[in-house]
């Protein structure tokens, strides 16, 4: 390509066939690298969801509190609507037991208030606020593995 | 002339492999589950019966949707074409899309069970063809047929809980193998009989272990099972089960028989609500080792699949003449050179008590008047006399040299072994319910030297060849 058999006609032929070799070598290889790239990232993982079902919005009337066996979240109920805080507390993990003022750490003596914000003892972080979200036919679903800011609360028909 | 050679080649490859790559990239971009979702979304935004739920159905995210079971590390991705397998709105939508018949997802929701466990079927495939493993496909256990699902309820729940609450067929096929003698022949749990296969483990075989040659329709284990229970040589041609069932009979053993699987559930999934203790009375244990063969006891059969006439062992003349000791031994010892096993607990597996049990129901009928006994030592027997008396009274019913047509042969161990006092006294009294006429007294009229005769000529048989 670079002894530049130019003539009138433009592109002389040997110099199309070059172009056109490295230039659909470029592109396989490159459309190649593209496509296993994609496998980088896993479409699934080997491991339990963290969804859960917890039933109809009928099930959680306002003013419910609930603490759903073997998967350490609380749902709440109130005016501004529905919403689930983890069970989890964020010092060393050990579940809290809601009180008059909020949660308590039995492990510890951690603090939260209703919001989970901590308001007293050791541990480093509020408690974990989770996304609540609707299934076609109604049926409401907690993530436990998407964590959102706290104080979203969720208004379901 | 050697670059543009080169530059051509590298031209074709990289054309070659563009090509490949436009084709993974459109079928990565296409696949089969994606077609199905999208046909899932827009059945539910059409149907949206207010306009909350076609909000909802609007906001339906399509991808490869998975439950992995942590304990039994199992991935099912059915519900990735099968979205609607727990919606409500789907319940009389066409398949891949319909709701969970039944109410059985109530108590088994899909994200602790998923689907295979009782469906079978690869789980983890993301096509119709290799996640159903039918034909062709290479997986052991493809999707189960409906009509043996049952099977799968026994892995974690007490047939007598299934009885009751809905697992109907496969309770009825555990009475049927329990009443069909299945264990004469089958070992399970390493008691039966020898003459078949063991049966443990039987329903997660890799279908490499069954004879395939001869089935009809999809080679899977499940029609394997199904049809050699119709119609065992069909399936095994050399086979000496003797299964005489109806269609909906051997659908019901089927069902139960594929319930023998070597994989243990894990714990939080059983709920055995009842503990059966296995049946040990006489009777059941004569359907659950014997009457395979020996079927009601009353008469003595030529079978044409064993070759041999199986004996009335029920029957009171038969009975009238041994006694139970002898009885014992023939139980546990077998009779070798017949079909007969072995049963003692170090051969077959019964116990002395349940080998007790089952000659105390076999004998029940013995009648009460004891045989007239016959003292043959008493006799100075004549060979050869016997020999011409048996030309002319036996041979027409036990053939010439003994070897059996209508009645017994009379050259196999069992009788050879007897003793002559008792086959004296059964030639004397006849077989009452078999064509075996009284030839003493009371009866054709022999007398006892005769019949002394006889017998030491029936004891010469084994000798002569045929």
């Amino acid at each position: 390509m670079s002894n530049g058999n130019r003539n009138e006609e433009g592109v002389s032929r040997r110099d199309f066939l070059g172009l056109a070799a490295f230039g659909a070598a470029i592109l396989a290889s490159l459309g190649a690298l593209a496509g296993s790239l994609r496998f980088v990232k896993s479409n699934v993982y080997s491991e339990e969801s963290k969804k859960f079902k917890i039933g109809k919005i009928e099930n959680f009337p306002i003013g419910t509190t609930r603490s759903i066996d073997g998967k350490s979240v609380f749902i709440f109920s109130d005016d501004n609507g529905l919403f689930a805080i983890s069970a989890v507390c964020t010092h060393l993990g050990c579940i809290v037991y809601p009180t008059e003022a909020g949660f308590q750490c039995p492990c510890h003596g951690s603090k939260y208030n209703q919001d989970g914000k901590v308001i007293g003892g050791p541990a480093p972080r509020p408690l974990e606020w989770f996304e609540i979200s609707q299934e076609v036919d109604g049926t409401l679903f907690v993530d436990a593995g998407k964590a959102v800011p706290n104080g979203t609360k969720y208004i379901f028909a | 002339m050697q670059s543009r050679f080169y530059l051509s080649l590298l031209l074709i490859s990289s054309l070659v492999l563009l090509t490949f790559v436009a084709i993974a990239t459109y079928s990565a971009l296409t696949p089969e589950w994606k077609q199905y979702q999208t046909e899932y979304k827009d059945f539910l935004i059409k149907n949206a019966k207010d306009e909350a739920t076609r909000e909802r159905a609007e906001k339906i995210d399509i991808g490869i949707q998975q439950i992995y079971l942590t304990s039994m590390k199992k991935a099912d991705r059915c519900t990735s074409c099968h979205r609607g397998v727990e919606n409500p709105l789907m319940a009389n939508a066409e398949q891949p899309h319909r709701q969970h018949s039944g109410n059985y997802l109530e108590n088994h929701p899909v994200a602790k069970f998923g689907c295979t466990i009782c469906h079978r079927g690869q789980g983890q495939a993301m096509n119709l063809r290799e996640a159903h493993g039918e034909e062709h496909t290479h997986w052991d256990f493809p999707i189960m047929p409906i009509k043996y699902i049952q099977s799968s309820c026994a892995l974690c729940h007490d047939f007598e809980m299934l009885k009751h609450e809905g697992g109907g067929h496969v309770a009825k096929g555990e009475e049927f193998f329990r009443g069909k003698g299945c264990r004469g022949c089958h070992k399970l749990n390493g008691v039966g009989g020898d003459l078949g296969k063991a049966l443990d483990g039987i329903g997660s075989r890799a279908r490499a272990y069954f004879p395939m040659k001869h089935v009809v329709g999809d080679r899977t284990i499940y029609n394997w099972v199904k049809q050699h229970f119709d119609d065992p040589r069909q399936i095994v041609p050399e086979s000496e089960m003797r299964a005489f069932l109806t269609g909906e009979e051997s659908d019901l053993l089927t069902t139960y028989v594929l319930t023998f699987t070597s994989e243990q559930m894990p714990r939080n999934y059983m709920l055995i609500k009842n503990i059966v203790m296995p049946r040990t009375d006489g009777e059941s244990l004569y359907k659950m080792y014997c009457i395979a063969c020996h079927s009601d006891g009353k008469a003595s059969i030529y079978d044409e699949i064993l070759k041999r006439t199986i004996p009335a062992i029920m029957n009171p003349s038969f009975l009238k003449a041994i006694d139970d000791n002898y009885l014992k031994k023939i139980l546990k010892e077998g009779r070798q050179g017949t079909q007969m096993t072995a049963w003692k607990v170090d051969a077959a597996g019964l116990t002395e008590q349940e080998i007790d049990r089952i000659i105390e129901y076999i004998a029940k009928d013995r009648p009460a008047a004891k045989t007239e006994p016959f003292d043959v030592a008493k006799f100075k027997a004549d060979v050869k006399r016997g020999e011409e008396l048996f030309n002319i009274r036996c041979a027409l019913c036990h053939g010439k040299k003994g070897e059996g047509d209508l009645g017994l042969n009379l050259k196999n161990p069992v009788v050879q072994a007897a003793d002559p006092a008792f086959l004296a006294v059964t030639v004397r009294d006849g077989r009452a319910g078999t064509p075996m006429p009284p030839f003493g007294k009371d009866g054709v009229g022999l007398i006892e030297q005769d019949i002394a005769d006889i017998v030491s000529y029936v004891k010469t048989l084994s000798q002569k060849k045929l």
